[in-house]
Protein backbone atom coordinates (compact mmCIF):
# COMPACT_ATOMS: atom_id res chain seq x y z
CA UNK A 1 0.00 0.00 0.00
CA UNK A 2 1.60 3.76 -1.12
CA UNK A 3 1.28 6.75 1.99
CA UNK A 4 -1.48 8.14 -1.01
CA UNK A 5 -3.46 5.31 0.53
CA UNK A 6 -3.59 3.09 -3.00
CA UNK A 7 -3.40 -0.29 -3.00
CA UNK A 8 -0.94 -1.87 -5.59
CA UNK A 9 -1.33 -5.32 -4.03
CA UNK A 10 -3.69 -6.99 -2.34
CA UNK A 11 -4.50 -10.64 -0.55
CA UNK A 12 -1.76 -11.84 -3.22
CA UNK A 13 -1.08 -15.46 -2.24
CA UNK A 14 1.66 -17.05 -4.60
CA UNK A 15 4.17 -19.63 -4.49
CA UNK A 16 6.86 -19.84 -6.82
CA UNK A 17 8.50 -23.45 -7.36
CA UNK A 18 11.92 -23.45 -7.63
CA UNK A 19 13.59 -23.94 -11.30
CA UNK A 20 9.53 -22.62 -12.85
CA UNK A 21 8.80 -20.42 -14.95
CA UNK A 22 6.28 -17.92 -14.76
CA UNK A 23 4.26 -15.10 -16.84
CA UNK A 24 2.83 -12.17 -14.45
CA UNK A 25 0.15 -10.61 -16.66
CA UNK A 26 -2.28 -8.11 -16.05
CA UNK A 27 -2.80 -4.30 -17.57
CA UNK A 28 -0.45 -1.71 -16.74
CA UNK A 29 -0.79 -0.73 -13.17
CA UNK A 30 -2.35 -3.88 -11.71
CA UNK A 31 0.81 -4.75 -9.63
CA UNK A 32 2.83 -6.29 -11.49
CA UNK A 33 6.21 -4.64 -11.30
CA UNK A 34 5.29 -4.05 -7.27
CA UNK A 35 5.14 -7.74 -7.06
CA UNK A 36 8.52 -8.23 -8.34
CA UNK A 37 9.52 -5.33 -6.32
CA UNK A 38 8.52 -6.96 -3.02
CA UNK A 39 11.11 -10.12 -4.71
CA UNK A 40 14.30 -7.93 -4.70
CA UNK A 41 12.94 -5.93 -1.81
CA UNK A 42 12.84 -2.55 -3.76
CA UNK A 43 9.64 -1.84 -1.78
CA UNK A 44 8.18 -4.03 1.27
CA UNK A 45 4.58 -5.32 1.90
CA UNK A 46 2.64 -2.63 4.18
CA UNK A 47 1.26 -6.46 5.74
CA UNK A 48 1.87 -9.70 5.20
CA UNK A 49 5.14 -11.90 4.25
CA UNK A 50 7.29 -12.41 1.34
CA UNK A 51 9.89 -15.58 1.40
CA UNK A 52 12.84 -16.15 -1.17
CA UNK A 53 14.51 -18.71 -1.25
CA UNK A 54 13.67 -19.33 2.85
CA UNK A 55 14.65 -15.83 3.56
CA UNK A 56 12.07 -13.58 4.79
CA UNK A 57 12.25 -10.37 2.81
CA UNK A 58 10.03 -8.65 4.16
CA UNK A 59 11.67 -8.24 7.87
CA UNK A 60 15.13 -8.70 6.19
CA UNK A 61 17.93 -6.19 7.61
CA UNK A 62 18.74 -3.69 5.53
CA UNK A 63 22.56 -4.78 5.73
CA UNK A 64 21.23 -7.87 4.55
CA UNK A 65 19.67 -6.59 1.15
CA UNK A 66 22.90 -6.67 -1.11
CA UNK A 67 23.17 -10.46 -0.71
CA UNK A 68 19.86 -11.44 -1.29
CA UNK A 69 20.23 -8.99 -4.28
CA UNK A 70 22.95 -11.27 -5.49
CA UNK A 71 20.68 -14.39 -5.62
CA UNK A 72 18.26 -12.08 -8.23
CA UNK A 73 18.70 -10.53 -11.38
CA UNK A 74 16.56 -8.15 -12.71
CA UNK A 75 15.62 -7.13 -16.02
CA UNK A 76 13.76 -4.01 -17.63
CA UNK A 77 12.14 -2.20 -20.27
CA UNK A 78 14.38 0.12 -20.97
CA UNK A 79 17.66 -2.14 -20.06
CA UNK A 80 18.95 -0.08 -17.10
CA UNK A 81 22.18 -0.54 -19.14
CA UNK A 82 25.35 2.21 -18.62
CA UNK A 83 26.15 4.21 -21.87
CA UNK A 84 29.49 4.95 -21.00
CA UNK A 85 30.69 1.39 -20.36
CA UNK A 86 30.93 -1.08 -23.34
CA UNK A 87 28.87 -4.44 -23.20
CA UNK A 88 32.05 -5.71 -21.49
CA UNK A 89 32.02 -3.19 -19.11
CA UNK A 90 28.46 -3.45 -18.48
CA UNK A 91 28.37 -7.28 -17.55
CA UNK A 92 31.40 -6.94 -15.61
CA UNK A 93 30.47 -3.89 -13.04
CA UNK A 94 27.94 -5.90 -11.70
CA UNK A 95 30.55 -8.02 -10.74
CA UNK A 96 33.36 -5.57 -9.53
CA UNK A 97 31.26 -3.22 -7.44
CA UNK A 98 30.10 -6.92 -5.57
CA UNK A 99 33.78 -6.88 -4.84
CA UNK A 100 34.92 -10.47 -7.33
CA UNK A 101 38.02 -11.03 -7.81
CA UNK A 102 39.46 -9.66 -11.02
CA UNK A 103 40.42 -13.40 -11.64
CA UNK A 104 37.23 -14.57 -11.38
CA UNK A 105 35.58 -11.83 -13.39
CA UNK A 106 37.66 -12.59 -16.22
CA UNK A 107 36.29 -15.82 -16.09
CA UNK A 108 32.43 -15.23 -15.28
CA UNK A 109 31.55 -12.19 -17.82
CA UNK A 110 32.70 -14.26 -21.46
CA UNK A 111 30.75 -17.37 -20.17
CA UNK A 112 27.54 -14.66 -19.30
CA UNK A 113 28.52 -13.14 -23.43
CA UNK A 114 28.91 -16.75 -24.53
CA UNK A 115 25.40 -17.61 -22.85
CA UNK A 116 23.36 -14.58 -24.66
CA UNK A 117 25.34 -14.67 -27.48
CA UNK A 118 26.94 -11.35 -27.02
CA UNK A 119 30.65 -12.46 -27.53
CA UNK A 120 31.27 -10.57 -30.22
CA UNK A 121 29.50 -7.17 -29.88
CA UNK A 122 31.87 -7.40 -26.08
CA UNK A 123 33.93 -4.09 -26.98
CA UNK A 124 30.75 -1.76 -28.21
CA UNK A 125 28.81 0.47 -26.45
CA UNK A 126 25.47 0.12 -25.80
CA UNK A 127 24.44 3.07 -28.65
CA UNK A 128 25.65 0.63 -31.14
CA UNK A 129 23.59 -2.06 -30.52
CA UNK A 130 19.91 -3.24 -31.35
CA UNK A 131 17.53 -2.69 -28.85
CA UNK A 132 17.52 -6.62 -28.92
CA UNK A 133 21.11 -7.16 -28.25
CA UNK A 134 20.86 -4.12 -25.41
CA UNK A 135 18.37 -6.35 -23.68
CA UNK A 136 21.03 -9.54 -24.08
CA UNK A 137 23.45 -7.17 -22.61
CA UNK A 138 20.70 -6.32 -19.88
CA UNK A 139 20.61 -10.48 -19.23
CA UNK A 140 23.76 -11.24 -19.08
CA UNK A 141 24.38 -8.85 -16.56
CA UNK A 142 21.75 -9.84 -14.68
CA UNK A 143 22.53 -13.29 -14.73
CA UNK A 144 26.84 -12.82 -14.67
CA UNK A 145 26.22 -13.45 -11.11
CA UNK A 146 24.71 -17.32 -11.19
CA UNK A 147 21.43 -15.52 -9.59
CA UNK A 148 18.71 -18.36 -8.34
CA UNK A 149 16.44 -16.43 -9.32
CA UNK A 150 15.87 -14.12 -12.99
CA UNK A 151 13.11 -11.52 -12.73
CA UNK A 152 12.10 -9.50 -16.20
CA UNK A 153 9.60 -6.70 -15.79
CA UNK A 154 8.40 -5.96 -19.27
CA UNK A 155 11.65 -7.29 -21.01
CA UNK A 156 10.27 -7.36 -24.31
CA UNK A 157 8.17 -3.63 -24.04
CA UNK A 158 10.62 -1.93 -26.36
CA UNK A 159 11.39 -4.45 -28.77
CA UNK A 160 10.08 -5.53 -31.89
CA UNK A 161 8.43 -9.28 -32.38
CA UNK A 162 11.43 -10.83 -33.99
CA UNK A 163 13.87 -9.39 -31.34
CA UNK A 164 11.00 -10.82 -28.61
CA UNK A 165 10.60 -14.25 -29.69
CA UNK A 166 14.68 -14.31 -29.44
CA UNK A 167 14.61 -12.65 -26.02
CA UNK A 168 11.78 -15.28 -25.35
CA UNK A 169 13.83 -17.95 -25.98
CA UNK A 170 16.93 -16.79 -24.18
CA UNK A 171 14.57 -16.99 -21.19
CA UNK A 172 13.71 -20.53 -21.78
CA UNK A 173 17.18 -21.63 -22.21
CA UNK A 174 18.38 -19.84 -19.08
CA UNK A 175 15.16 -21.03 -17.61
CA UNK A 176 16.23 -24.90 -18.29
CA UNK A 177 19.39 -24.26 -17.14
CA UNK A 178 17.91 -24.29 -13.70
CA UNK A 179 17.12 -20.82 -13.21
CA UNK A 180 13.65 -19.83 -11.56
CA UNK A 181 11.98 -17.01 -14.41
CA UNK A 182 9.33 -14.64 -13.65
CA UNK A 183 8.18 -12.43 -16.50
CA UNK A 184 6.07 -9.77 -15.51
CA UNK A 185 4.69 -8.61 -19.48
CA UNK A 186 1.74 -7.51 -21.49
CA UNK A 187 2.08 -9.26 -24.49
CA UNK A 188 -0.62 -11.68 -24.71
CA UNK A 189 0.76 -13.07 -28.61
CA UNK A 190 4.50 -14.05 -26.05
CA UNK A 191 2.03 -15.50 -23.24
CA UNK A 192 0.09 -17.48 -25.51
CA UNK A 193 2.87 -18.95 -27.43
CA UNK A 194 4.66 -20.03 -24.83
CA UNK A 195 2.03 -21.72 -22.67
CA UNK A 196 3.65 -21.69 -19.62
CA UNK A 197 2.13 -20.81 -16.06
CA UNK A 198 0.23 -17.69 -16.18
CA UNK A 199 -0.70 -15.09 -12.75
CA UNK A 200 -3.57 -12.41 -14.28
CA UNK A 201 -3.27 -9.63 -11.82
CA UNK A 202 -5.83 -6.99 -12.02
CA UNK A 203 -6.42 -3.96 -9.24
CA UNK A 204 -3.83 -5.95 -7.28
CA UNK A 205 -5.49 -9.35 -7.04
CA UNK A 206 -5.18 -11.98 -8.60
CA UNK A 207 -7.53 -12.82 -10.97
CA UNK A 208 -6.07 -16.51 -12.36
CA UNK A 209 -3.46 -18.92 -12.05
CA UNK A 210 -3.06 -21.66 -14.35
CA UNK A 211 -0.47 -23.80 -15.41
CA UNK A 212 0.26 -23.65 -19.08
CA UNK A 213 -2.01 -20.77 -19.24
CA UNK A 214 -3.07 -17.97 -21.76
CA UNK A 215 -3.49 -14.51 -21.19
CA UNK A 216 -6.96 -14.79 -20.93
CA UNK A 217 -8.22 -17.68 -19.49
CA UNK A 218 -10.00 -20.06 -21.61
CA UNK A 219 -9.23 -18.47 -24.50
CA UNK A 220 -6.94 -19.04 -27.09
CA UNK A 221 -4.73 -16.27 -29.52
CA UNK A 222 -7.58 -17.83 -32.05
CA UNK A 223 -10.68 -16.68 -29.80
CA UNK A 224 -9.52 -13.36 -30.05
CA UNK A 225 -9.45 -13.08 -34.12
CA UNK A 226 -11.99 -11.07 -35.55
CA UNK A 227 -15.39 -12.65 -36.55
CA UNK B 1 42.30 -6.21 -2.73
CA UNK B 2 44.09 -6.75 -6.51
CA UNK B 3 45.54 -4.66 -9.20
CA UNK B 4 42.38 -5.20 -11.11
CA UNK B 5 39.98 -3.98 -8.69
CA UNK B 6 42.28 -0.94 -7.17
CA UNK B 7 42.61 -0.16 -11.04
CA UNK B 8 38.70 -0.07 -11.54
CA UNK B 9 38.29 2.09 -8.14
CA UNK B 10 40.93 4.87 -8.96
CA UNK B 11 38.91 4.69 -12.64
CA UNK B 12 35.55 5.34 -10.95
CA UNK B 13 37.16 8.03 -8.60
CA UNK B 14 38.93 10.28 -11.32
CA UNK B 15 35.79 9.82 -13.91
CA UNK B 16 33.47 11.31 -10.92
CA UNK B 17 36.19 13.82 -10.51
CA UNK B 18 36.49 15.18 -14.07
CA UNK B 19 33.26 14.72 -14.41
CA UNK B 20 33.00 17.67 -11.62
CA UNK B 21 35.49 19.52 -12.52
CA UNK B 22 34.22 23.01 -12.29
CA UNK B 23 32.27 22.33 -9.11
CA UNK B 24 35.55 20.68 -7.82
CA UNK B 25 37.42 24.08 -8.88
CA UNK B 26 35.03 25.35 -6.10
CA UNK B 27 35.45 23.38 -3.31
CA UNK B 28 39.36 23.02 -3.91
CA UNK B 29 39.54 27.12 -3.85
CA UNK B 30 37.35 26.98 -0.93
CA UNK B 31 39.42 24.53 0.99
CA UNK B 32 42.47 26.07 -0.19
CA UNK B 33 41.35 29.48 1.75
CA UNK B 34 40.16 27.96 4.63
CA UNK B 35 43.23 26.07 4.98
CA UNK B 36 45.88 29.29 4.09
CA UNK B 37 44.11 30.93 6.90
CA UNK B 38 43.85 28.42 9.67
CA UNK B 39 47.95 27.62 8.44
CA UNK B 40 48.41 31.51 8.95
CA UNK B 41 47.06 31.27 12.52
CA UNK B 42 48.38 28.71 13.48
CA UNK B 43 51.85 29.90 12.60
CA UNK B 44 51.11 33.11 14.20
CA UNK B 45 49.95 30.96 17.27
CA UNK B 46 52.90 29.29 17.56
CA UNK B 47 55.30 32.36 17.12
CA UNK B 48 53.65 34.55 19.26
CA UNK B 49 53.31 31.58 22.36
CA UNK B 50 57.01 31.36 21.71
CA UNK B 51 57.93 35.09 22.04
CA UNK B 52 55.31 35.11 25.09
CA UNK B 53 56.71 32.47 26.98
CA UNK B 54 60.82 33.63 26.19
CA UNK B 55 60.04 37.30 27.45
CA UNK B 56 58.23 35.56 31.05
CA UNK B 57 61.09 33.73 31.45
CA UNK B 58 63.67 36.35 31.03
CA UNK B 59 61.27 38.96 33.39
CA UNK B 60 63.50 40.15 36.61
CA UNK B 61 61.42 41.46 39.43
CA UNK B 62 63.82 44.48 40.83
CA UNK B 63 63.99 44.50 44.61
CA UNK B 64 64.94 47.66 45.96
CA UNK B 65 66.32 48.36 49.83
CA UNK B 66 65.41 50.34 52.12
CA UNK B 67 68.53 52.81 52.57
CA UNK B 68 69.77 52.08 56.05
CA UNK B 69 70.41 48.47 55.22
CA UNK B 70 74.15 48.17 54.76
CA UNK B 71 75.94 45.32 52.73
CA UNK B 72 75.44 42.70 55.38
CA UNK B 73 71.98 42.76 55.95
CA UNK B 74 71.84 42.77 52.55
CA UNK B 75 73.71 39.23 51.67
CA UNK B 76 71.85 37.93 54.53
CA UNK B 77 68.01 38.63 52.44
CA UNK B 78 70.49 37.40 49.21
CA UNK B 79 71.16 34.09 51.20
CA UNK B 80 67.33 33.96 52.32
CA UNK B 81 66.20 34.56 48.95
CA UNK B 82 67.97 32.28 46.89
CA UNK B 83 67.04 29.83 49.03
CA UNK B 84 63.49 30.27 47.82
CA UNK B 85 63.17 27.25 45.81
CA UNK B 86 61.01 29.66 43.03
CA UNK B 87 63.72 31.61 42.41
CA UNK B 88 66.50 30.91 39.56
CA UNK B 89 68.77 33.86 40.75
CA UNK B 90 69.30 36.50 42.73
CA UNK B 91 71.77 39.46 41.48
CA UNK B 92 73.12 42.40 44.39
CA UNK B 93 73.07 45.51 42.22
CA UNK B 94 74.70 48.23 45.03
CA UNK B 95 74.07 51.50 44.23
CA UNK B 96 77.51 52.88 42.64
CA UNK B 97 76.84 49.77 40.15
CA UNK B 98 72.96 50.85 39.20
CA UNK B 99 74.01 54.60 38.35
CA UNK B 100 76.93 52.97 36.30
CA UNK B 101 73.81 50.89 34.40
CA UNK B 102 71.78 53.95 34.45
CA UNK B 103 74.61 56.10 32.73
CA UNK B 104 75.15 53.25 30.36
CA UNK B 105 71.45 53.35 29.46
CA UNK B 106 70.66 56.99 28.76
CA UNK B 107 74.59 57.57 27.40
CA UNK B 108 75.73 61.27 27.80
CA UNK B 109 72.29 62.87 27.62
CA UNK B 110 72.72 62.16 31.75
CA UNK B 111 74.64 64.71 33.73
CA UNK B 112 75.98 62.96 36.45
CA UNK B 113 77.77 65.87 37.56
CA UNK B 114 74.38 67.76 38.72
CA UNK B 115 73.82 64.83 41.33
CA UNK B 116 74.95 65.57 44.37
CA UNK B 117 74.29 62.06 45.82
CA UNK B 118 73.86 58.89 44.64
CA UNK B 119 69.59 58.37 44.35
CA UNK B 120 69.57 55.15 43.55
CA UNK B 121 68.68 52.62 46.54
CA UNK B 122 71.12 48.81 46.36
CA UNK B 123 68.73 46.76 45.08
CA UNK B 124 68.46 43.06 43.83
CA UNK B 125 67.51 41.61 40.56
CA UNK B 126 65.66 38.40 41.08
CA UNK B 127 64.87 36.36 38.15
CA UNK B 128 61.97 33.51 38.54
CA UNK B 129 61.84 30.39 37.99
CA UNK B 130 58.19 29.90 36.47
CA UNK B 131 57.02 33.28 34.76
CA UNK B 132 53.57 32.41 36.60
CA UNK B 133 54.59 32.67 40.12
CA UNK B 134 56.15 36.69 39.45
CA UNK B 135 53.26 38.07 41.23
CA UNK B 136 53.58 35.66 44.18
CA UNK B 137 57.44 35.99 44.38
CA UNK B 138 57.00 39.58 44.26
CA UNK B 139 54.41 40.13 46.94
CA UNK B 140 56.43 37.38 49.56
CA UNK B 141 59.77 39.58 49.02
CA UNK B 142 57.99 42.94 49.27
CA UNK B 143 57.06 41.58 52.83
CA UNK B 144 60.44 41.45 53.93
CA UNK B 145 61.49 44.45 56.48
CA UNK B 146 64.58 45.05 54.79
CA UNK B 147 62.67 45.89 50.99
CA UNK B 148 61.50 48.90 50.38
CA UNK B 149 59.73 48.43 46.80
CA UNK B 150 59.76 45.35 44.39
CA UNK B 151 59.07 46.42 40.86
CA UNK B 152 57.99 43.84 37.65
CA UNK B 153 57.21 44.36 33.82
CA UNK B 154 54.85 41.21 34.29
CA UNK B 155 51.73 43.10 33.86
CA UNK B 156 52.36 44.22 30.23
CA UNK B 157 53.58 40.96 28.88
CA UNK B 158 50.63 39.63 30.57
CA UNK B 159 48.09 42.02 29.13
CA UNK B 160 49.69 40.90 25.57
CA UNK B 161 49.64 37.72 25.90
CA UNK B 162 46.01 37.73 27.04
CA UNK B 163 45.22 39.91 23.77
CA UNK B 164 47.14 37.40 22.02
CA UNK B 165 44.33 34.47 23.43
CA UNK B 166 41.42 36.27 22.35
CA UNK B 167 43.00 37.21 18.99
CA UNK B 168 42.91 33.31 18.95
CA UNK B 169 39.58 32.76 20.07
CA UNK B 170 37.99 34.85 17.74
CA UNK B 171 40.94 33.48 14.42
CA UNK B 172 40.02 30.00 15.87
CA UNK B 173 35.73 30.72 15.39
CA UNK B 174 36.59 32.39 12.20
CA UNK B 175 38.12 29.21 10.80
CA UNK B 176 35.25 26.80 12.12
CA UNK B 177 33.37 28.74 10.27
CA UNK B 178 34.91 28.78 7.12
CA UNK B 179 35.57 24.87 7.33
CA UNK B 180 31.90 24.71 7.54
CA UNK B 181 31.85 26.27 4.78
CA UNK B 182 33.82 24.40 2.88
CA UNK B 183 32.44 21.26 3.92
CA UNK B 184 29.36 22.47 2.41
CA UNK B 185 30.77 23.45 -0.99
CA UNK B 186 32.48 19.94 -0.93
CA UNK B 187 29.12 18.03 0.50
CA UNK B 188 26.92 19.79 -2.63
CA UNK B 189 29.89 19.05 -5.29
CA UNK B 190 29.78 15.38 -3.96
CA UNK B 191 26.11 15.41 -4.13
CA UNK B 192 26.37 16.78 -7.90
CA UNK B 193 28.37 13.34 -8.87
CA UNK B 194 25.77 11.12 -6.84
CA UNK B 195 22.76 12.94 -9.14
CA UNK B 196 24.99 12.42 -12.16
CA UNK B 197 25.69 9.06 -11.32
CA UNK B 198 22.21 8.10 -10.12
CA UNK B 199 21.59 5.26 -12.94
CA UNK B 200 25.33 3.59 -11.72
CA UNK B 201 23.85 3.83 -7.84
CA UNK B 202 20.96 2.71 -8.60
CA UNK B 203 22.20 -0.48 -11.16
CA UNK B 204 25.06 -1.07 -8.07
CA UNK B 205 22.08 -1.40 -5.34
CA UNK B 206 20.24 -3.57 -7.78
CA UNK B 207 22.99 -6.34 -8.42
CA UNK B 208 23.81 -6.15 -4.82
CA UNK B 209 26.61 -3.62 -3.90
CA UNK B 210 26.94 -2.85 -0.52
CA UNK B 211 26.39 0.89 0.77
CA UNK B 212 30.30 1.05 1.97
CA UNK B 213 31.13 0.22 -1.47
CA UNK B 214 29.11 2.38 -3.37
CA UNK B 215 30.38 4.86 -0.92
CA UNK B 216 33.70 4.63 -1.16
CA UNK B 217 34.26 6.48 -4.44
CA UNK B 218 32.41 9.37 -3.46
CA UNK B 219 34.07 9.54 0.04
CA UNK B 220 37.46 9.41 -1.56
CA UNK B 221 36.60 11.95 -4.34
CA UNK B 222 35.57 13.99 -0.99
CA UNK B 223 39.31 13.46 0.39
CA UNK B 224 40.49 14.27 -2.82
CA UNK B 225 39.19 17.58 -2.79
CA UNK B 226 40.00 18.06 0.76
CA UNK B 227 43.90 17.23 0.24
CA UNK B 228 44.13 19.37 -3.07
CA UNK B 229 42.97 22.43 -1.80
CA UNK B 230 45.05 21.70 1.52
CA UNK B 231 47.84 21.46 -1.27
CA UNK B 232 47.14 24.91 -2.68
CA UNK B 233 47.06 26.25 0.73
CA UNK B 234 50.49 24.71 1.56
CA UNK B 235 51.76 25.95 -1.54
CA UNK B 236 50.40 29.43 -1.08
CA UNK B 237 51.60 29.45 2.90
CA UNK B 238 55.19 28.29 1.31
CA UNK B 239 55.07 30.99 -1.02
CA UNK B 240 54.47 33.42 1.78
CA UNK B 241 57.21 32.10 4.76
CA UNK B 242 59.75 32.48 2.02
CA UNK B 243 58.62 35.74 1.26
CA UNK B 244 57.29 37.98 3.66
CA UNK B 245 58.71 36.23 6.73
CA UNK B 246 62.49 37.37 6.29
CA UNK B 247 61.08 40.93 5.87
CA UNK B 248 59.25 41.10 8.63
CA UNK B 249 62.02 39.27 10.74
CA UNK B 250 64.34 41.91 9.48
CA UNK B 251 61.94 44.09 11.04
CA UNK B 252 60.82 42.35 14.22
CA UNK B 253 63.85 41.50 15.21
CA UNK B 254 63.52 40.54 18.60
CA UNK B 255 60.79 38.07 17.48
CA UNK B 256 62.18 34.73 16.38
CA UNK B 257 60.45 32.95 13.91
CA UNK B 258 59.96 29.26 14.94
CA UNK B 259 57.47 26.66 13.21
CA UNK B 260 57.54 22.84 12.37
CA UNK B 261 56.83 23.47 8.92
CA UNK B 262 56.89 19.33 8.31
CA UNK B 263 54.66 18.81 10.93
CA UNK B 264 51.92 21.88 10.18
CA UNK B 265 51.83 20.95 6.53
CA UNK B 266 50.89 17.30 7.54
CA UNK B 267 48.19 18.81 9.70
CA UNK B 268 46.93 21.02 6.91
CA UNK B 269 46.52 18.03 4.70
CA UNK B 270 44.66 16.17 7.24
CA UNK B 271 42.36 18.89 7.95
CA UNK B 272 41.67 19.09 4.35
CA UNK B 273 40.72 15.35 3.63
CA UNK B 274 38.90 15.41 7.38
CA UNK B 275 36.72 18.24 5.83
CA UNK B 276 36.30 15.90 2.39
CA UNK B 277 34.98 12.60 3.91
CA UNK B 278 32.67 14.23 6.83
CA UNK B 279 31.58 16.37 3.52
CA UNK B 280 31.28 13.36 1.19
CA UNK B 281 29.87 10.92 3.94
CA UNK B 282 26.88 12.83 4.90
CA UNK B 283 26.03 13.99 1.33
CA UNK B 284 25.97 10.33 0.50
CA UNK B 285 24.60 9.02 3.19
CA UNK B 286 21.45 10.81 2.51
CA UNK B 287 21.25 9.58 -0.79
CA UNK B 288 21.76 6.16 -0.10
CA UNK B 289 19.05 6.45 3.08
CA UNK B 290 16.04 7.05 0.23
Amino acid sequence: MYPNGTRALDDVDLEIEKGSFLFLVGHSGTGKSSLLKLLYREELPSSGQVVVDDIRVDTLRRSRVPKLRRNIGVVFQDFKLLSHKTVWENVAFALQVTGTRTKDVMRMVPRSLDLVGLSHKARMFPSELSGGEQQRAAIARALVGNPKILLCDEPTGNLDPTNTTEIMELLQRINIKGTTVVVATHNQAVVDRMRRRVVRLEHGRILHDDERGYYFRGLGQTALLPG
Amino acid sequence: MDWGRLRFFLGEVFTNFSRNAGMQFTAIGTVAVTIVLLGAFLYVRETIATFGTGVLSQIEIAVFLKDDVDDARAKDLAAKLTADPRIASVVYVPRREGLRRLKDVLGSDFDTSLLTANPLPNAFHVRVRDADLVPAVARSIDRDPRVAKTDYAADTVQKLLKAATVLGRIGLALIILLSISAAIVIANTIRLTVFARRREIAIMQLVGATNMYIRLPFIAEGMLAGVLGAAVAIAVLALAAYQVVPKVAATLSFVTFHVNALALCFELLAVGATVGLVASWFSVGRYLRT
